[in-house]
């Protein structure tokens, strides 16, 4: 279980938190919110990258800075928003460079091999990743991600804007993809994502960051049009395609409240 | 497999290997002074005679002294230095994740031969103090600690004016490189006639200083270094997915930084005392070993340092022979050789570009 109390973040001028949150094993939590209300630095936060001010974030209920660093990589994988790569290291080496903590990995090649089939990317494992298309990129990154995690059950995956570069169909084959992968090993994932059908589509928790720095949880679902709509400031339509899944759509906002700008 | 064999079933490094071995031949044989096949077995029927008879029986002649005595180890030296400035030029690359950078530009060798100046003027009176063992390494120490201490402050002033940020990173390089300059031209003005002489030569950059004292020295100190990074190898590749990610990954990026910064200061420091300040040839091997093998550190490293001490040895026995008896300063060589080769590895990536 990865668990926050009280978490309290201080970043120059501005205060992040206090966090209160628990994600559950196997548990699949959408992190939404405006843009700039520290929905990055609350990831941080929850993977380590950052210390926080005040309080703790516990992962199976022991602090994260206490965790080997080798040890907590083995359970919790990270994938961060700005991903420059410098230097153009081959596609599988790229994907095996998740396995680096496990010393002596025999398996390591095989698990590359397999993660880069799951995600549709075995075709460019010779290739450097200079070469490679952004939708591409995005594949090979999450492959490391499912690499590193590959062989372990009970892990949390946080993900910073996974699929943000990426186009329709090719970001609703990722997402299932790593669903299934999460969902056979028992990972928990925890993404920030800011298309609010995905986080209906496929996850189960709606975490939503307020522009006052307010979190509240609310289950995926019609339950979450309200709590959406405040966040936002906008006025959803719910429409129900044919399989019978929810889709909700933004409104146009009311022109009188626009044009006294103008 | 493949990927872990990848890089034995490469010849580049044997290839590389073999080159620097029948260059470091061909430099033996070129000089003010000829040798031939016949003062090798001299050399040799000498070393057999130190070892298996009783006192010497035939002393050497002026040509295998020359050689003995100079040649051989000013060749080692030129090798063995080329590889540092190789091998610290990829670390210091990794590292700091910037294609530019390079100990020279970064004012690492500056700081150590800043270091080395300031002691040379402000110690150099006392030097009767200390006996011959400590006045040899005690330069190899202070440029080395010159260094380190460059190192570190960029490490934490970089990641401390501007987190993050690349071009702060040379910026603030360039910054302790003009400081370290300065310093150096203090120390030219405070110089008597004879420290000038011994300051213009760690400045200027050259291997005249060679001899069997320092090249097993400088011999030990490069091959720990190499055998130690082909341990770090792996996590310098995760470090160069970005430092978050290095860290999500389980690399404890802080100690990496600090070890690495170690090891670029004792190859760059080392050298710097020995030869002086040699620029270039940090930054065009790996560029030339990333053209070859890849980017893969695993790989990058070994090649980095056998293309360094490929140009250095190159560079040296050029500089060295062109106007017999006379000798041209090598960093002019370095710079002639180097800046066409970066040029034209430009245009090799245009093309790719394209």
């Amino acid at each position: 279980m990865l668990k926050m109390h009280n978490v309290m973040k201080q970043l120059g001028l501005r205060r992040f938190g206090p966090y209160l949150l628990q994600i559950r094993r196997a548990e699949t939590v959408a992190i939404l919110g405006p843009n700039g209300v520290g929905k990055s630095t609350l990831l941080r936060l929850l993977s380590g990258a950052y210390q926080p001010s005040f309080g703790l974030v516990c992962l199976n209920d022991r602090p994260l800075n206490n965790w080997p660093a080798d040890t907590l990589s083995q359970n919790r994988a990270v994938l961060n928003q700005s991903q420059d790569i410098v230097f153009p290291l081959a596609t599988g080496l790229v994907i095996g460079l998740g396995r680096v903590a496990r010393a002596g990995d025999a398996v390591c090649n095989q698990i590359v091999a397999s993660a880069a089939a799951m995600l549709d990317v075995s075709h460019l494992l010779e290739r450097t990743v200079d070469t490679l298309s952004g939708g591409e990129l995005a594949r090979v990154q999450l492959a490391r991600i499912c690499a590193q995690l590959w062989d372990v059950e009970d892990g949390f995956i946080l993900m910073d804007e996974p699929i943000a570069a990426v186009d329709p169909g090719l970001q609703d084959l990722m997402l299932e993809t790593l669903m299934r992968f999460a969902r056979i090993r028992r990972h928990a994932v925890v993404a920030i994502v800011h298309d609010i059908n995905h986080a209906l589509r496929y996850f189960s928790r709606l975490i939503l960051l307020h522009t006052d720095g307010q979190l509240e949880c609310v289950k995926s679902g019609l339950e979450a049009k309200h709590a959406l709509e405040r966040l936002y400031g906008i006025r959803l339509s719910c429409l129900h395609d044919e399989q019978g899944d929810l889709i909700m759509f933004p409104l146009r906002r009311n022109k009188s409240k626009n044009s006294q700008f103008f | 497999m493949k990927l872990v064999f990848q890089r034995y079933k490469n010849p580049t490094f044997f290839l590389s290997l073999l080159l620097v071995l029948i260059f470091g031949l061909c430099a033996l044989r070129s000089g003010a002074v000829e040798v031939n096949w016949n003062h090798w077995s001299k050399l040799f029927a000498f070393g057999h005679s130190l070892l298996f008879s009783e006192g010497v029986t035939h002393p050497l002649d002026g040509e295998t002294y020359v050689l003995w005595y100079l040649r051989i180890p000013r060749v080692l030296l030129g090798v063995f230095v080329g590889a540092s400035l190789g091998l610290s030029g990829a670390l210091v690359q990794g590292l700091f994740r910037n294609p530019l950078a390079d100990p020279s530009l970064l004012g690492v060798t500056t700081g150590a031969a800043c270091a080395a100046a300031l002691t040379i003027v402000l110690i150099s009176k006392q030097s009767m103090l200390f006996s011959f063992e400590v006045r040899v390494w005690l330069l190899p120490f202070v440029s080395f600690m010159g260094a380190f201490l460059t190192c570190m402050f960029l490490n934490i002033g970089a990641s401390w004016l501007m987190p993050g940020s690349i071009a702060g990173l040379l910026l603030l390089g360039i910054a302790l490189n003009a400081l370290g300059v300065a310093v150096i031209g203090f120390c030219t003005y405070l110089a008597t006639d004879e420290q000038l002489r011994s300051l213009s030569f760690w400045t200027l950059g050259s291997l005249a200083g060679a001899n069997w004292t320092i090249v097993p020295g400088l011999g030990i100190v490069l091959v720990a270094v190499y055998l130690w990074c082909r341990t770090q190898a792996q996590q310098l590749n995760a470090l160069n997915l970005g430092e978050a990610t290095a860290a999500s990954l389980g690399v404890l990026v802080p100690r990496l930084r600090w070890t690495v910064s170690v090891m670029v200061a004792l190859l760059a420091g080392v050298s710097v005392a020995f030869c002086g300040v040699i620029g270039f040839i940090g930054l065009i091997a790996p560029h030339l070993a990333r053209a070859f093998v890849g980017a893969d550190m695993r790989a990058l490293l070994p090649i980095s340092m056998l293309l360094g001490a490929l140009l250095m040895l190159t560079a040296d026995t050029l500089a060295r022979t062109i106007v017999i008896p006379a000798e041209i300063p090598v960093g002019i060589f370095t710079a002639l050789l180097g800046g066409p080769f970066l040029m034209l590895l430009l245009h090799t990536k245009r093309h790719r570009v394209e």
